[in-house]
């Protein structure tokens, strides 16, 4: 059967025949490189068209539909547009932080890409911290934002800049926190390990309640971590211009724009393997032949499913929400978020104690 | 009493968040709401509201005749200036002299399209007429001449 | 020279580069990117050794938190966007004696043990379940205590931000009622 997991073996076992172990190595780091590269390309195309088909169709409108049927080639002419654009850089700004921000953004995002299962045993590093890596490597992404911010010389920029950097430092924790529930259920940080652990179901079934709220909590922290509506205070356009981005124009402006859809993929990837399985399957229990039936199914798609349903969701939430203001932010992840996070955690520390859940 | 007013206010939030995304989810789901006219391709089949107002016009009837007495009420009740009437005597066949219209000006550059004229009307010899497509590449097109030429006003109208 | 020693090389070379650009930078919020890639050089260090635990904890710590913060001082100082006057000769000549007292008090220290060995790649393997035991273990070993103070530690910070923060409580009446009265 060709699936993803044959298709690296065969390619590992052939360059082992050719090359040394060593080029074989070097060779395989560069087709990952530009797998993920042309993974990144696509989903900024994609994820762009589907925010703005999502977002016309909740608004009651259409979306674009010119450019090829149904509009599915506007955002690769919008990008063969930003690339034809003149990057400026504003006289006083910092020149060198300046040209720098947007790709210290999208290495961030591409770091965090290495430890994501897209599908049974087809991942770039199963690293023995997986979870603790992911977090800790999106703590960097805030760094990208504070530099755009001050290199640009703008008050606009630097107050977005410091508006998200509060923000995703302060909710950085209740994401942690809701994390931290299925590592206390799995007992591991392993990527690999989590989603074996959902071989008889999902935790978000398998919890009960408190991993339910802790689903909640994670959507709601990694969406403002993000800087998504209706936590793009950052960027927030009636009152800020663009925030962070005011200053950046053609290529440097695209790879923030990027960035961000990138940070939506991998936050959701993240979310759909701690809840929701990751690629496995949906298997119920002891259902055997049920179980069996599911397995039809390709699990890179289970993967892509969950994690695109999520992107969703996300979506769906900017669309819904109006923005929040900035001490509101604040009285949400301190007032509310946290203490519900702290006690839930308590709560599913007492059910894996128990060996309550299924 | 701190606790239960906690918990009730995250129950409301909750609860008002998800009966906004509901609302916006039924949006998303159904298509037979989308409200955009794709307008160039739907040309033959757009439907415009009842009292859309587009255009200033003086319908004639089959005989070529209107029902403008040049009273220049309009005239008077625009705000700025977009209406001019200019006046002529004919000869009745009873040998009187009858005030009749020359030239209904209208120009379409400069009407805000505000309605006062057609209500100012004692006889409803204009009306607006539910058209925006008034682009063209001279300027001068868009002043206009109301009646058409030949036309006379209709027996009985004073 | 395989590529790992390449690597090491290449790794400790941002860390020096950095490190040195980080001291000598005018402008205070390059030095505080400069710093803050001397530390990611670091973690990526600890990656290279292949204590993943030590990295990501690393990255958390020093570049999510410490630098963060610095960042965030810088932002709220006044004027410091303006680039600082280069320091004064005795200065420099204290600095450096400094940077070499550290040097040659870290060499001595790496004498006494192993001297410049190179460095064997996975000399242990710390996983996180055992740093977990260890931090919480109460045998001779364990962590307990200086865990257990540092938490003290930081609630006693956090307490007193709070406090801080907090508003006396005669003020916030004043400005209820003054709210009430421009109602």
């Amino acid at each position: 059967m060709l699936s993803l997991e044959n298709i690296t073996k065969t390619t590992q076992d052939w360059l082992l025949t050719k090359f040394s172990p060593t080029m074989a190595l070097t060779i395989e780091c560069v087709i990952v490189i530009l797998l993920s590269i042309t993974l990144f390309a696509l989903l900024g195309l994609v994820l762009v068209l589907l925010e703005r088909k999502v977002a016309a169709r909740i608004q009651i409108r259409l979306g674009p539909n010119r450019v090829g049927p149904g509009g599915i080639f506007q955002t690769a002419a919008d990008t063969l547009k930003l690339i034809m654009k003149e990057g400026l850089t504003p006289d006083k700004a910092d020149k060198f932080l300046f040209n720098l921000a947007p790709f210290v953004v999208m290495m961030v995002a591409m770091l965090l890409l290495a430890p994501i299962a897209f599908a049974k045993n087809f991942q770039i590093w199963d690293i023995n911290i997986g979870v603790l890596y992911i977090s800790s490597i999106s703590s960097l992404s805030v760094i990208g934002i504070l530099m755009a911010g001050w290199a640009s010389n703008n008050k606009y920029s630097l107050l977005g800049a410091m508006r998200s950097g509060a923000q995703i430092v302060s909710y950085e924790l209740s994401a942690g926190f809701a994390v931290l529930t299925i590592v206390v259920l799995t007992g591991s940080l392993q990527i690999s390990d989590i989603i074996a652990s959902q071989e008889n179901g999902w935790w978000l079934f398998k919890g009960h309640i408190p991993v339910i709220i802790a689903f909640v909590l994670y959507i709601i922290a990694v969406t403002a971590e993000t800087n998504r509506a209706p936590f793009d205070l950052a960027e927030a356009e009636s009152e800020l211009t663009a925030g962070f981005h005011t200053e950046y124009s053609g290529m440097k402006f695209a790879l923030f724009f990027l960035a961000e859809y990138i940070n939506i993929f991998i936050v959701c990837a993240i979310g759909a393997t701690l809840f929701l399985g990751g690629w496995m399957p949906l298997h119920i229990g002891h259902w055997e032949s049920f179980n069996h039936i599911m397995d039809y199914i390709p699990s890179s798609l289970w993967f892509m499913g969950k994690t695109f349903f999520l992107i969703f969701v996300i979506m769906w939430f900017r669309w819904t929400f109006p923005r929040l203001r900035v001490d509101h932010l604040l009285n949400l992840e301190w007032k509310y978020l946290l203490p519900i996070s702290l006690f839930n955690l308590l709560l599913v520390t007492v059910i894996a104690i128990m060996g309550w859940h299924f | 009493m701190f606790l239960k007013d906690y918990i009730s206010d995250v129950v409301n939030g909750v609860s008002s968040l998800l009966k906004g995304m509901r609302k916006t989810g039924y949006y998303f789901t159904h298509s037979k709401e989308i409200i955009t006219e794709q307008y160039p391709d739907n040309r033959a089949t757009l439907k415009l509201a009842d009292r859309f107002k587009g255009e200033v016009v003086m319908p004639h009837d089959e005989n070529n005749e209107h029902t403008c007495t040049g009273c220049t009420a309009c005239e008077l009740a625009c705000p700025n200036g977009t209406i001019k009437i200019i006046t002529k005597f004919d000869i009745t066949p009873e040998g009187k002299k009858k005030k009749a219209i020359d030239a209904f000006i209208y120009r379409l550059e400069m009407c805000t399209l505000c309605n006062l004229c057609i209500t100012a009307c004692p006889s409803d010899a204009i009306k607006m007429l539910p058209n925006f497509e008034h682009s063209v590449f001279d300027r001068s097109k868009l002043t206009k001449i109301l009646n058409k030429p030949g036309s006379k006003i209709k027996e009985g109208i004073e | 020279m395989n590529i790992s020693s390449i690597l090491f090389y290449a790794i400790s070379a941002l860390i020096l580069g950095a490190g040195v650009l980080a001291v000598t930078s005018v402008k205070i919020f390059r030095a505080a990117i400069w710093l803050l890639f001397s530390l990611i050089g670091i973690a990526a260090l600890y990656f290279w050794m292949q204590v993943e635990f030590i990295a990501a904890i690393q990255i958390v710590v020093y570049v999510g938190g410490i630098v963060v913060l610095i960042i965030f001082s810088i932002f709220l100082t006044q004027n410091s966007g303006k680039e600082m006057n280069s320091p004064t000769m005795g200065k420099k000549i204290f600095s450096a004696m400094a940077a070499l007292f550290g040097i040659a008090f870290v060499g001595n220290l790496i004498a006494q043990y192993e001297g410049f060995a190179y460095p064997s790649a996975k000399p242990f393997d710390p996983n996180v379940a055992e740093i977990g035991t260890q931090m919480l273990s109460t045998t001779s070993h364990g962590f307990i205590l200086p865990f257990e103070v540092v938490s003290m530690l930081l609630l006693a910070a956090m307490v007193g931000c709070i406090v801080i923060a907090m508003r006396p409580k005669n003020d916030t009446e004043n400005i209820s009622l003054n709210n009430n009265e421009t109602k």
